[in-house]
């Protein structure tokens, strides 16, 4: 299966409804720093396990920081 | 067929304010208010029990509608904190409330399902048993349980009881039910020793499955999202009330939240909501209630107004 993009995590985001315009957001700037918190986080994680069908345990939450992690993250869990 | 007549409630006047634990929980006023959706906590004192919370809920009950005691075929509680584990606390208010000795009494172990449950639970035991009016308490009071320096769960629950008098000729009727556990994740939501909530595992549970159950629902009764006059979705928090709108989709303007001042009060948060509705709607109206949490378990229902 091909690997995922930014792109596609983006558009995650952008259904998850946590920010105005997720096309907005930096790749690599921490996801707490452009005015996502825990909540949407656990929003996002939700819709990313859904969308890829993959599961990320508690445990991997604290390596998830940025686009580019979860982007990773992904690829490496597919 | 068994209805809902009408509904009273306690909130205790006692509130605990989220704002002044900002600092605490490093955590700022549009978290609470926008995404926990709890600015006040209400709390019981110390010495009140469940038993105490549906009496003041009965109270109400009674300046709304006059009660012949007699007439009360049935009382039942939905409750996780009873007052004892030895007797059942629907035992209790039977003996407060002075019904007659020919009502029979139980009560019903669920959290934030529980009110849907014992819906089903209750009509179906009145309507097998010939029984034409019961009442339907829930008072459940986290605040018993609470770890205060939890922040997972110290922001979010309040106490409160209420009490849904069933008659026979009530003319809000329950049309189907919807109900289900996922029992492997049961230690998300436990009281081992204090309250310990897993909040990402129940959310995740929450969102995946209230929309399914809801459409299994509509499609029972060939129904769409927008017959649906008014949802009465458990208030778990603001975030996962509009998780399931989002995810839903439907029009949030018939969404009703409404925990701001008193917080998630388990079985009691449906209820509370309905109380100012039911004796408004219109006939032919149809609502939507969905109760989701400990179990971890679901019940969804949706009632027409006759």
């Amino acid at each position: 299966m091909s690997n995922i993009t930014a792109q596609q995590i983006l558009d995650v985001l952008s259904e998850a409804k946590v920010v105005k315009d997720a096309n907005a957001l930096i790749n690599d700037k921490p996801l707490a720093e452009q005015g996502i918190d825990s909540l949407d986080f656990s929003g996002v994680l939700f819709n990313i396990e859904e969308a890829f069908k993959v599961t990320i345990p508690d445990a991997d939450i604290d390596g998830l920081k940025t686009i580019n992690d979860i982007v990773s993250y992904v690829n490496n869990k597919k | 067929m068994i209805g809902l007549a009408q509904i009273g409630c306690y909130i205790p006047e006692k509130k605990i304010s989220n704002l002044t634990l900002l600092d605490k929980f490093e955590t700022d006023e549009v978290f609470i208010r926008d995404k926990i959706g709890v600015v006040q906590r209400a709390r019981k004192e110390p010495e009140e029990k469940a038993s105490d919370l549906c009496i003041k809920a009965y109270d109400n009950l009674l300046s709304k509608q006059s009660i012949e005691l007699e007439e009360i075929k049935c009382c039942v509680v939905v409750t996780q904190n009873p007052d004892f584990n030895i007797p059942h606390t629907a035992a209790i208010v039977h003996g407060e409330l002075g019904l007659s000795e020919d009502c029979a009494s139980f009560d019903i172990s669920l959290g934030c399902s529980g009110y849907v449950y014992a819906l089903s639970i209750v009509t179906a035991f009145m309507q097998a048993n010939g029984m034409e009016k019961g009442l339907l308490f829930t008072a459940d009071p986290y605040s018993d349980i609470i770890d205060e320096s939890d922040k997972n769960t110290a922001l979010i629950f309040g106490d409160a009881g209420t009490v849904t008098l069933l008659d026979v000729n009530a003319q809000l009727k329950p049309l189907a039910f919807d109900f289900g556990t996922k029992g492997s994740g049961y230690k998300n939501l436990i009281n081992s020793d204090k309250l310990y909530m897993n909040g990402r595992a129940v959310f995740n549970f929450s969102a995946a499955t209230v929309p399914v159950s809801i459409n299994k629902l509509l499609d029972k009764l060939d129904l769409s999202k927008n017959q649906i006059d008014r949802w009465y979705l458990h208030q778990g928090s603001k975030y996962i009330v509009d998780t399931i709108t989002n995810r839903l989709d439907i029009n949030k303007e018939t969404v009703i939240f409404d925990m701001y001042e008193y917080g998630n009060t388990v079985s009691s948060s449906i209820p509370l909501l309905l109380s100012k509705d039911i004796s408004k709607f219109q006939k032919g109206q149809k609502v939507a209630l969905s109760g989701f949490g400990v179990g971890l378990s679901w019940a969804s229902t949706i009632l027409g107004k006759y």
